[in-house]
């Protein structure tokens, strides 16, 4: 055993020296080497995870901006349309109402028309009879003047005029 | 030029009593370049990365994985070490085959006459690296083991008297399996890499343009590939050691 380690050259000064360079490169490469890039990796990983959460989150926002934006949409339209109908109605009713309106005034005026055009025959009517009274009185006079009274006269005017 | 196959590692010169030898001076320069590494990512880090961050980043993500796939919530614990087992076997593997390795040196006047001490040399091609790896990875599964099963349930591993001290005997085996771990892990490390060594200078000797190429290619697989296995075994060491008796299904 002595001579094998002798042989290979083996102290134990140089084996200490091999153990307290692997300890301090350790010791190193711990601090300066695998912390920072571990480091560096998880955060990595950290923010690559994040910006995937984020990019689903914004996918599902835009999927449901495009939702809410399509029922406002149709929100609208149907409002619109509910408008649309409720102007014709009352557009309708409006026009119904004008016609109404407009055949009842017709109605008047052509009764009131009516009216006075029946004022007026009457009138007409009185005035004719008037007229004839006084010419029949007058024929009369002058046909049976000699032979009946005045007051005779009268009576069978009035007489003969309500015949008429 | 000849080379002579030595397995001892050449003494450049000594630093108080620690002699320095020339893959220790190549583990410093491996550490050196790790290190101008980390700073490098850990002052130019950036959320989006460039290229060379990414390459990083994807080494250090695909090691992560692999330690979360078999130690799960201890990973936090087990990755630094593991990953520094793998990076610091790897770079140093594979700068071991940079031109210069075993060239550039100088001539010694020794008992035997001169010899030839290159200034580089491949740093698992030592042994005395590759021990020291070893008997750190070991030594480190049985902390965490001691760290997570408590002294007690530690020491049940090897001393269990159920089953009428059948498992006395099996604990005493893998007592010795400790042993073997660690002479496999330092050995396989060792072997592969001074092997490539000998095999690239001995290439080298016979022809050395072109030729050499396809083991280069080699070369830097089997540097890969040790150090990912040592990696595993590490791994899979610590997972099964500090694993509760009772857990395994």
């Amino acid at each position: 055993m002595e001579k094998i380690l002798a042989d290979f050259g083996i102290q134990p000064i140089l084996l200490l020296a091999q153990v307290v360079n692997f300890l301090v490169l350790l010791f190193i490469l711990k601090k300066l080497l695998y912390q920072p890039i571990l480091k560096v990796l998880d955060e990595r990983k950290k923010k690559i995870e994040q910006s995937l959460i984020d990019a689903q989150s914004i996918e599902l926002k835009l999927v449901q901006t495009e939702e809410d934006r399509e029922k406002k949409l149709a929100k609208a339209s149907e409002e619109a349309k509910q408008i649309l109908d409720e102007a014709t109605k009352s557009a309708n009713l409006v026009i119904e109402e004008a016609h109404l309106k407009a055949s009842k005034d017709m109605e008047e005026i052509l009764q009131k028309g009516q009216e006075s055009i029946n004022a007026e025959r009457s009138k007409m009517h009185q005035e004719i009879r008037e007229e004839l009274a006084d010419l029949i009185e007058v024929s009369l006079e002058k046909v049976a003047g000699k032979i009946l009274t005045t007051k005779d006269q009268k009576e069978l005017v009035q007489k003969t005029i309500k015949q008429l | 030029m000849e080379h002579e196959i030595v397995l001892k590692p050449e003494v450049l010169g000594y630093l108080g009593v620690l002699p320095v030898t020339n893959t220790l001076l190549v583990a410093w320069i491996t550490m050196a370049i790790l290190i101008i590494l980390a700073l490098f990512i850990k002052f130019r880090m950036k959320t989006i990365p460039g290229k060379f961050q990414n390459l990083i980043e994807i080494v250090i993500d695909t090691g992560y994985k692999t330690v979360e796939e078999m130690a799960h919530n201890k990973t936090k614990l087990f990755f630094p070490i593991v990953m520094t087992f793998f990076l610091y076997i790897l770079i140093s593997n594979w700068f071991g085959l940079f031109p210069g390795f075993a060239t550039i040196g100088f001539y010694e006047q020794g008992e035997h006459g001169q010899t030839f001490v290159p200034l580089l040399r491949s740093i698992n091609s030592d042994l005395n690296m590759t021990l020291g790896l070893a008997l750190l990875s070991v030594a480190i599964t049985h902390i965490f083991a001691i760290k997570f099963l408590g002294l007690k349930g530690y020491l049940k591993k090897w001393f269990s008297l159920e089953m009428f001290g059948v498992f006395l005997f099996v604990g005493l085996l893998e007592l010795v399996g400790e042993f073997t771990k660690i002479v496999s892990l330092s050995f396989r490390l060792f072997g592969n890499i001074f092997a490539g060594e000998v095999v690239l200078a001995t290439i080298s000797n016979i022809f050395a343009f072109i030729v050499p190429l396809p083991f280069y290619f080699l070369e830097l697989i089997v540097g890969f590939v040790q150090a990912a296995v040592f990696m595993m075994l590490t791994l899979v060491f610590m997972v099964l050691l500090s694993e509760k008796h009772g857990d395994e299904h």
